[in-house]
């Protein structure tokens, strides 16, 4: 039974992770409808630059985090004024563009470090707490914790700042909140620069966990996906869950079947989410249906 | 009124709170002609969508030819006989304007070239043979629509739904394009059209049938309708604000 | 097919022409058919005079192949715009096959074709049908999940694919084995492979399913207005671009005769890669994937080889750039940017 439970802890546990590279996602995904398979990159990204801040300045990772979200945001921005917003309404393009950008980000990386795999650590790297004869590393509380607060920040940022509101007026009608006297391209770059600051977010509490590889981004783009259609377009309420409900599954499916089929067994819960219910567990009915066209 | 086509019942349509359309019936027989008017968001696109299949009813059935076709899919209605166009123009921008007319004919003509004889045979009916080989994506909003026109024909519809064919033509245009309406009509096909210039509805309709905020509030022939003071204060009276 | 036409409207008398104007306006297979035949004794003398140069007729069949793939994946992905980044999945499926049926069965490759194309088209079928449901960019994503399970699988199924460590076939030369002594025989049978690809999707182009295919990319709300079963529509088309990658793979596999699941099934080598030769050469063109792989397959080689030994990764760098500029510059391709060139051209005139 302890087993049992160790699993589950584990499978929460991976399920925050999942929760916080999600979170980003959801905007970029679920809100704002660009499908970026160059997310994992950013948070590769964000990994880099907690190690860099500790290497050079001996910055404590997740101080680091405070210079590392607002550059990725920035850099988000970029991204999305050069590259995305040209091919709007290109929905095919932007994936051969997202693409693009994930062999280049991945690449450069790659070339700049050479490859080699780098860890460091955080006081807190050692730390575990034991409750019930369970075992939890405080590392991954403190990505469990950060999931929940960037999910209830971002749900109450959508839900109750004029800005927010603004985003979700676009992401339901594009046309009717031009004619509103919306800014229909800022408020996507923003979006999308907070989606990508997200993952960088997600990247920098990741790094005291895992070895720095200019691949690891591959690691979490599937399983952030495969949330987010879950738990439902758009819903942040559906990341949070969506993200534990992965995780779980993929804890369980590496303890009792095998560590090597985790990922089919994720995407077989991906394409039964769709068969069964396609808007998701807490999306809208049909927002899955609205056609990327239809908001051109 | 020669045999029923095309029957509604009790058709209703809700968004969330909304009640787009709302308890509609009637029924249309083979070869007429009837004209849906109403002020704007009044549900005539809504009630279109409802009977060729874009969207499910709440409530309510639809007969076709006597068969209940309310759950159909939009491509096995227009397979059953039902051609439509869209107020806004759909047109297939990578393809020529005889391959956008083909795309209707295909349907009962699998083969190419007996699809693209029978998309000819229509893009001459819109006036656009002469465009064949244009590329669609280069048409004039007048031009798109009356290719829309096309490839509804291509199908052979039993019942063509014609949705605004007519807004926001130019005089020549708006006057070839009832041209072609009349004519059609004439051969006995059967045509719903929605239509806002109540002027133009006069010309080719014998028959009206006016929405307002998703209920039914008249049917009957056009001059009585049209000074109906019901419809006139719904429609008319609203306009002139 | 379209002669067939022709010869039966033939027989059915002279008054029916009268009303034949619009298949005189229609391009048909038969127009397409000259085109097809130069350009496959073009490569075809090609492969003739490099018979000696073996560093150059190694790449040239290895673009042939990927021309016949980027082919294949334009059927769905240029003709029906569903993008699919699994093709890879297809290939390896053609491979295993082929490679597991000689190697243990002694079944002649030239049989596993059959099979091959089977499990190709029914694993695309099964993928496809629950995406399809929807609109949006779902497929994408799920055929990158495809990638990954694939893999995954590949790797724990060690009684098929040989784990990490790949499945091998012993050499026995012969014509009916598919392996040959002749570096240009296998040039002539990629050759055979490209134009097998070619001739389907000229007539899947030229026929209701390619109208269909195009209509649905183009408007699906007009094309199911227009009695188009849209889900049928990309199935078929998604399983004949399956069908014809997985017999890509059993070509590949006894050219080779070793593959290992990371390089068969890597998602930029193959997967991508094929998207990506369609998109320089023009997505939704019948030539264009056929000159995208003669364009990439020799640049891929020498950034490889130049670039690769330089820096770690800078062959992908300039890929990853080439895929981000040509998606926003070159949506047409190169195919696209002649025909703009040969119409500006043919206006002056």
């Amino acid at each position: 039974m302890d087993q049992f439970f160790n699993v589950v802890a584990l499978g929460m546990l991976l399920g925050g992770t999942y929760a916080l590279v999600s979170v980003g996602l959801n905007l970029i995904f679920g809100v704002i409808r660009i499908v970026n398979f160059s997310q994992g990159e950013f948070l590769m990204l964000g990994m880099y630059g907690a190690y860099l801040g500790y290497s050079t300045m001996g910055l404590d990772p997740y101080a680091g985090a405070f210079i590392v979200v607002p550059a990725l945001t920035l850099l988000g921005m970029v991204v999305y004024w050069l590259v995305m917003r040209p091919l709007q309404n290109e929905p095919m393009m932007q994936v051969f563009a997202s693409f693009g950008l994930l062999l280049l980000i991945q690449n450069v990386v790659l070339a700049i470090t050479g490859g080699v795999g780098m860890s460091m650590n955080t006081p807190f790297s050692q730390v575990t707490l034991t409750i019930a004869g369970v075992q939890f590393s405080a590392t991954r509380l403190i990505i469990l914790l950060a999931a929940l607060v960037a999910a209830g920040g971002l749900g109450l940022f959508l839900a109750k700042t004029n800005f927010g509101q603004a985003i979700r007026a676009v992401a339901q009608d594009r046309m009717a909140a031009q004619l509103m006297g919306i800014n229909v391209e800022r408020t996507f770059m923003w979006s999308f620069g907070i989606g990508t600051g997200l993952a960088g977010l997600a990247g920098v509490l990741l790094t005291p966990i895992y070895t720095l590889s200019p691949q690891i981004g591959g690691n979490f783009v599937m399983a952030a996906f495969a949330v987010v259609v879950l738990g439902g377009l758009g819903s942040v309420l559906g990341a949070l869950v969506g993200g534990f409900i992965v995780g779980l599954t993929e804890a369980f499916a590496g303890y009792y079947i095998d560590p090597e089929l985790k990922h089919a067994v994720i995407f077989i819960v991906f394409i039964a989410v769709l068969l069964i219910k396609p808007s998701g567990l807490f999306g809208q009915a049909g927002a899955e249906e609205v056609g990327l066209r239809e908001q051109s | 009124m020669s045999a029923i086509q095309l029957g509604v019942e009790g058709v209703t349509k809700r968004f969330g709170g909304l009640t787009a359309v709302n308890d509609v019936s009637f029924a249309l027989g083979q070869g007429d002609i009837l004209s849906l008017i109403g002020p704007n968001g009044a549900g005539k696109t809504t009630l279109f969508n409802l009977l060729t299949g874009q969207l499910a009813a709440t409530a309510g059935k639809v007969f076709f030819d006597g068969a209940d076709i309310t759950h159909y899919r939009p491509n096995q209605r227009a397979r059953l006989g039902l051609g439509r166009t869209f107020q806004i123009s759909q047109t297939l921008t990578s393809l020529s304007v005889l391959e956008n007319a083909m795309i209707g004919a295909f349907l009962h003509h699998p083969r190419i070239a007996d699809a693209a004889d029978k998309a000819y045979a229509a893009l001459e009916r819109v006036g656009l043979a002469s465009r064949a080989k244009e590329e669609a994506g280069h048409l004039t909003l007048g031009e798109r629509r009356r290719l829309e026109v096309a490839r509804a024909l291509g199908l052979e519809p039993r019942l063509l739904l014609l949705d605004e064919v007519m807004a926001g033509l130019n005089q020549t245009e708006l006057a070839r394009i009832v041209d072609v309406v009349v004519a059609l009509n004439a051969s006995g096909q059967t045509i719903i059209v929605i239509e806002h210039n109540l002027k133009v509805v006069r010309t080719f309709s014998k028959r009206v049938l006016v929405l307002d905020r998703g209920k039914m509030i008249a049917d009957g022939g056009a001059d009585s309708v049209l000074q109906d003071p019901v419809v006139v204060e719904a429609y008319v009276g609203k306009k002139k604000q | 097919m379209s002669n067939l036409d022709l010869a039966q409207s033939g027989a059915l008398g002279d008054s029916r022409l009268a009303g034949r104007r619009g298949a005189a306006e229609v391009w048909t297979v038969a127009n397409e058919l000259p085109t097809f035949f130069a350009v496959v004794a073009a490569i075809g003398l090609a492969v003739y005079l490099l018979s000696n140069q073996f560093f150059y007729l190694n790449l040239l069949t290895m673009a042939l192949l990927f021309g016949g793939l980027a082919v294949s994946w334009n059927i769905i992905g240029g003709f029906g715009g569903q993008f699919s980044i699994a093709h890879s999945v297809f290939f390896a499926i053609g491979a295993y096959t082929a490679g597991n049926l000689y190697k243990h069965f002694g079944v002649s490759p030239w049989i596993a074709i059959l099979p091959a194309m089977l499990l190709s088209a029914a694993v695309a079928a099964i993928v496809s049908w629950p995406v399809f449901r929807l609109r949006g960019p779902f497929f994408a994503i799920a055929t990158m999940a495809l990638t990954e399970v694939a893999i995954a699988f590949a790797m724990h199924w060690k009684a098929v694919t040989g784990g990490a460590s790949g499945l091998t076939i012993p050499y026995r030369a012969g014509l009916e084995n598919m392996i040959f002594q002749q570096r240009w025989a296998y040039a002539a049978l990629f050759l055979g492979y490209l134009a097998v690809t070619l001739l389907t999707s000229i007539v899947i182009l030229r026929s209701r399913l390619g109208y269909y295919l195009q209509a649905v990319r183009d408007n699906d709300k007009a094309a199911e207005a227009s009695g188009i079963p849209i889900m049928w529509t990309k199935l078929k088309g998604m399983a004949i671009s399956a069908a014809l990658t997985g017999i890509g793979g059993v070509f590949f596999m006894m050219y080779v005769r070793i593959v290992e699941p990371a390089g068969l099934l890597s998602l930029f080598d193959v997967g991508v890669k094929i998207a990506l030769i369609a998109l320089i050469g023009g997505i939704g063109t019948i030539y264009g994937p056929l000159l995208g792989a003669l364009i990439l397959v020799p640049l891929d080689y020498w950034l490889r080889a130049f670039m690769g030994s330089a820096v770690p990764g800078g062959n992908l760098i300039v890929l990853g750039l080439i895929l981000v500029l040509g998606s926003l510059f070159m949506k047409k391709g190169v195919a696209g940017a002649l025909r703009q060139v040969y119409r500006a051209w043919s206006r002056q005139q």
